[in-house]
């Protein structure tokens, strides 16, 4: 993930290729495997969509604690592609996010009978997604690059340590004042083999896919910055 | 330690002088509030159910409309390089701007409670617990709304970026607060909504302590 001191001119090296090469050779295998799975008992074909759902819900929470990452180093180390590569996470962890989301929803609309529900996962997602756009609505509102770096890096920080919190909260909130009970235990997926390896075939994809493209991502910002200098 | 309160003084002085912004932000949300009440309204009960929901937002409005004010006239006057240039560190800075924040937001607060209680029917029985639910809630809307709008003092598009970022990271204490508030409402007795309060509680001593960490980190120059 991380853009090394030794690539400053954001030459795009074979380990990125490589590594998104595999995540897509991976992704199209992981759905062939996950179409190919059984129906689950209770939900049917639809239970496949978790294939996709779980893997994208992982890569956004991972890009939060990239952002975190690479936003504190930044602040310590007040080295550029530090920042770079917690923007290229939270750019690409948006968009996982933005999947999670989706494909919960469509689970969600056949399994529960509603798009949306205050569920405390749902709600803190959401939440996140919010944070994660100011994130980027900052940064394209400041123009001094130092500048930028810093702040984004107070949104970053402070929109992680945001997770827990609101979860908690989300989950006491709802507790108190239950009106509609949908039990989300029935939601969840019997760990079977052949249901479990498809999907962390489709983990690994996702994973690797995030990791090419956080490092592409970072790459050309790289070479942003450096056509900005010049 | 003393010229964090000298810092919150003097702003809090010429804030009080200037009169302007902090009249039209109340009347502002006064205006609000009857508008949200003819929405919900005019069945006492539905206005009594809707009044927490009503007084938090309307608060939360109240942070975000007077973030900007912290650090707005620093830079209009091109003090806040004499700030920066004080020896020693720059937490106290954070402080006192907090300190200023916070004692805007109470005085908004009971303004916005009392109108809640006559436009809303809130009931104002406990107001010693009401007051506490006030002071935590102000100080979690005022430890992130500092922080932020120091960040952003001069950048020219503030005004619409410090309630997007604003808002999302408040969400559990509009919770807590609202649900405590609730609760007072319908006379459930304290202790079994104590935990609101430590949620508040906890969220607050999490973002003062981080906010004043990163803060100097992130001010400019």
């Amino acid at each position: 993930m991380q853009l090394t001191r030794s690539n400053p001119k954001g030459r795009l090296d074979s380990l990125t290729w490589a590594i998104l090469g595999l995540g897509v050779l991976g992704a199209v295998v992981g759905f062939f495997m996950a179409m190919s799975s059984p129906p689950d008992q209770n939900q049917g074909f639809v239970a496949r969509i978790f294939h996709m759902h779980v893997p994208t819900a992982w890569m956004a929470y991972m890009a939060s604690f990239g952002a975190l990452f690479y936003s504190v180093a930044y602040l310590v180390r007040r080295q550029a592609h530090f920042d770079r590569v917690a923007a290229a996470a939270v750019e690409v962890g948006l968009i996982f996010m933005a999947l999670a989301l989706l494909t919960g929803m469509l689970w969600a609309r056949p399994t529960w009978g509603v798009y949306w529900d205050w569920e405390p996962r749902l709600t803190t997602t959401a939440i996140l997604f919010a944070i994660y756009v100011g994130y980027m609505v900052v940064r394209g509102a400041i123009e001094d690059p130092e500048l930028r770096a810093k702040a984004a890096a107070g949104v970053a920080i402070l929109g992680a340590i945001n997770v827990p919190i609101s979860y908690m909260s989300v989950k006491w909130w709802r507790s108190l004042h239950q009106t509609q009970s949908i039990d989300l235990t029935t939601g969840k997926i019997m760990v079977d083999s052949a249901i479990l390896i498809p999907m962390l075939v489709n983990l690994a994809a996702f994973t690797l896919l995030y990791i090419g493209m956080v490092r592409l991502r970072g790459i050309i910002a790289a070479r942003e910055a450096a056509q900005e200098e010049a | 330690m003393q010229r964090i309160f000298w810092l919150a003084w003097r702003d809090l002085t010429l804030e009080l002088r200037g009169r302007t912004g902090l009249l039209s932000a109340v009347f502002f949300l006064a205006v609000m509030l009857l508008i949200l009440a003819m929405a919900f309204g005019p069945a006492p009960q539905d206005l009594r159910k809707a009044a927490p929901g009503a007084f938090w937002v309307a608060l939360a409005f109240a942070g975000s409309l007077l973030a900007g004010r912290a650090f707005g006239l620093e830079v209009e006057d091109g003090t806040l390089d004499d700030l920066l240039l004080t020896p020693g560190g720059r937490e106290w800075i954070y402080f006192g701007k907090l300190l200023f924040q916070l004692a805007l937001l109470v005085l908004v607060g009971l303004a916005l409670l009392g109108l809640t209680a006559g436009l809303f029917y809130l009931p104002l029985q406990q107001a010693g617990w009401l007051l506490a639910a006030l002071l935590l809630g102000a100080l979690g809307y005022a430890a992130i709304s500092t922080f932020y709008a120091g960040m952003l003092a001069r950048l020219r598009g503030r005004e619409v970026l410090l309630p997007l970022l604003l808002f999302p990271l408040v969400v559990p204490v509009v919770l807590a607060a609202v649900r405590f508030t609730q609760g007072l409402a319908e006379g459930l007795p304290v202790a079994e909504l104590l935990d609101w309060l430590r949620l508040l509680l906890v969220f607050d001593a999490i973002y003062v302590t981080v906010c004043a960490m990163l803060f100097p980190l992130i001010l400019e120059g």
